[in-house]
């Protein structure tokens, strides 16, 4: 506890002042000090969620189709996300308490040009272009990244933008949007950067794939968001949220039963 | 022989210092942190690589259960001419309006019910039932049924969690998620309006493992009236 020594100044010389020693124990200062902290550390948060914009499309009619731009085949990809089921059953299976994404895409029409169903509605599994993907992460190689997986194919296809998009990349590293000294120059050249990304992603000159995002019902939000993820990753300007067609369906259960326990 | 004199040492440390690092720690966490919101539901959001941050203010977020009940949590601007006591007061009138205007079974609430659900962080209770919601704030230990009512283990079996919400299309038979999305954008809280214009009023919530029909029939509820822009809360990615 506090306490006040006195010394009893035997030696020393008459008329000094007293020394007095104070010294206030602090452990039962430091006590409290530590249950308060660990209070605010149990009962609040310092992380601060982020948020991903999304923006549906209008589901009003549009009377006036002339001027809407088309999707041509070619250009189209179309991704479904699905969950990975447990063997037998149609029941979701989970590993650690977390969903198994599964992704597959087909580029262009379902079944290609010459389509998924045949005369009388027979489905033609022949022509199945579904592909089935993973979510990866790049592969390191000193320092180079690569492309894995479902994002090794959005790259490819949006080759042209990535190309452009990297130059002005190795632009902005090297100070051609300014110089990169003082936090306010980089913040100009930050800005002037993503003028040019978004003139480039905008570019209707350049040959931009159109993704098309489908879902079974069991697939899970986490794989929505990640897929909407490598739509920002990949500069991907034209991407929207669609409903299945049957013809989806179909190709993805005939790919399931083609390809049991892979 | 002498025995060696062992010197007693005064086995006082100086906590000063400590005391110093602590307060300091202690501050640091006052500051820079944000109490934790009591939500009815426990869900752990996805990872994303967006960086944007969620808005402070103005903004109304949707938690969605992974069975699909929804809850409400309103977020306006303290500061404003509208609080969140003001707003909250403002949408219960909105919103029985609106749901009377089309049920027969018609809603109302007293003062002291108001004043209730102006106190509460996050709502989510049938129309009908949310009187006897609200009555139990007075109560004893009312606090606690009400949680207990909102996170859906009440004893009470007619008691209904979450804000009824279903597949709709059809703009003419909202509901009761609608009527209340409805109403938020109908209060006179320009800011908040503003907001849902721009997308970042409507934040949705939900747990990573949430199935896609559920989520879909949310952004479908709200695709059908006309709130085509909203935002979906993540969580940082490590990495990348």
């Amino acid at each position: 506890m506090a306490e006040v020594q006195q010394n009893s100044g035997g030696n020393g010389k008459k008329g000094a002042q007293k020394k007095m020693q104070i010294r206030v124990d602090f452990t039962p200062m430091v006590d409290m000090n530590m249950l308060l902290i660990t209070f605010f550390m149990l009962c609040t948060t310092m992380i601060k969620s982020q948020t991903l914009t999304i923006a549906l499309p209008s589901n009003e009619k549009v009377e006036n189709t002339e001027n809407m731009s088309q999707a041509s085949a070619d250009d189209a990809v179309t991704i479904i996300l699905d969950a990975k089921r447990k063997a037998g059953s149609t029941d979701v299976d989970s590993v650690n308490g977390k969903v198994v994404n599964e992704v597959y895409y087909y580029f262009g029409k379902p079944g290609g040009d010459a389509g998924i169903f045949g005369p009388g509605g027979v489905v033609l599994s022949e022509n199945n272009n579904m592909q089935k993907s993973e979510f990866l992460a790049d592969e390191v190689n000193a320092g180079k990244h690569t492309a894995k997986g479902i994002r090794e194919i959005i790259q490819k296809r949006n080759k042209d933008v990535l190309d452009e998009i990297n130059k002005i990349k190795e632009k902005y590293a090297s100070g051609g949007f300014g110089s990169l000294e003082t936090k306010a120059d980089r913040e100009k050249a930050q800005a002037a950067y993503d003028e040019a990304a978004s003139a480039i992603r905008k570019n209707e000159n350049l040959k931009k794939p159109v993704i098309i995002i489908k879902s079974t019902p069991q697939a899970s939000f986490g794989s929505l968001v990640e897929l909407l993820d490598e739509m920002q990753i990949n500069s991907i300007s034209k991407y929207q949220i669609d409903n299945m067609t049957r013809a989806d369906s179909v190709m993805l259960i005939d790919y399931q039963n083609n390809h049991h326990g892979n | 022989m002498g025995r060696v004199k062992i010197a007693r040492k005064s086995t006082f440390i100086d906590m000063t210092a400590m005391s110093d690092v602590t307060v300091l720690l202690l501050t640091f966490f006052m500051l820079t942190s944000t109490f934790l919101q009591k939500e009815p539901t426990t869900v752990v959001t996805p990872p994303s690589v967006s960086t944007e941050k969620v808005q402070e203010t103005n903004f109304v977020q949707v938690l969605v259960s992974p069975e699909g009940k929804v809850w409400l949590t309103m977020n306006n601007d303290t500061s404003s001419s509208w609080s969140n006591e003001k707003m909250r007061m403002a949408l219960l009138d909105k919103v029985s309006e609106i749901y009377n205007e089309s049920h027969k079974n018609k809603v109302s609430f007293n003062a002291a019910q108001k004043q209730a659900f102006s106190k509460l962080g996050s709502f989510g209770v049938p129309l009908q039932q949310m009187g006897e919601f609200l009555n139990l704030a007075d109560q004893q230990e009312g606090q606690t049924k009400m949680d207990k009512w909102m996170q859906g283990e009440d004893m009470d079996k007619n008691h209904v969690t979450g804000i009824p919400i279903s597949v709709s299309s059809d703009e003419n038979n909202l509901n009761e998620f609608q009527m209340w999305m409805k109403a938020l954008r109908q209060t006179e809280n320009e800011n908040l309006s503003q907001a849902i214009k721009d997308g970042t009023g409507v934040a949705i919530k939900a747990d990573q493992n949430t199935s896609f029909d559920v989520i879909h029939m949310v952004m479908d509820n709200l695709q059908t009236i006309h709130m085509n822009k909203f935002t979906f809360l993540t969580a940082l990615k490590a990495g990348e």
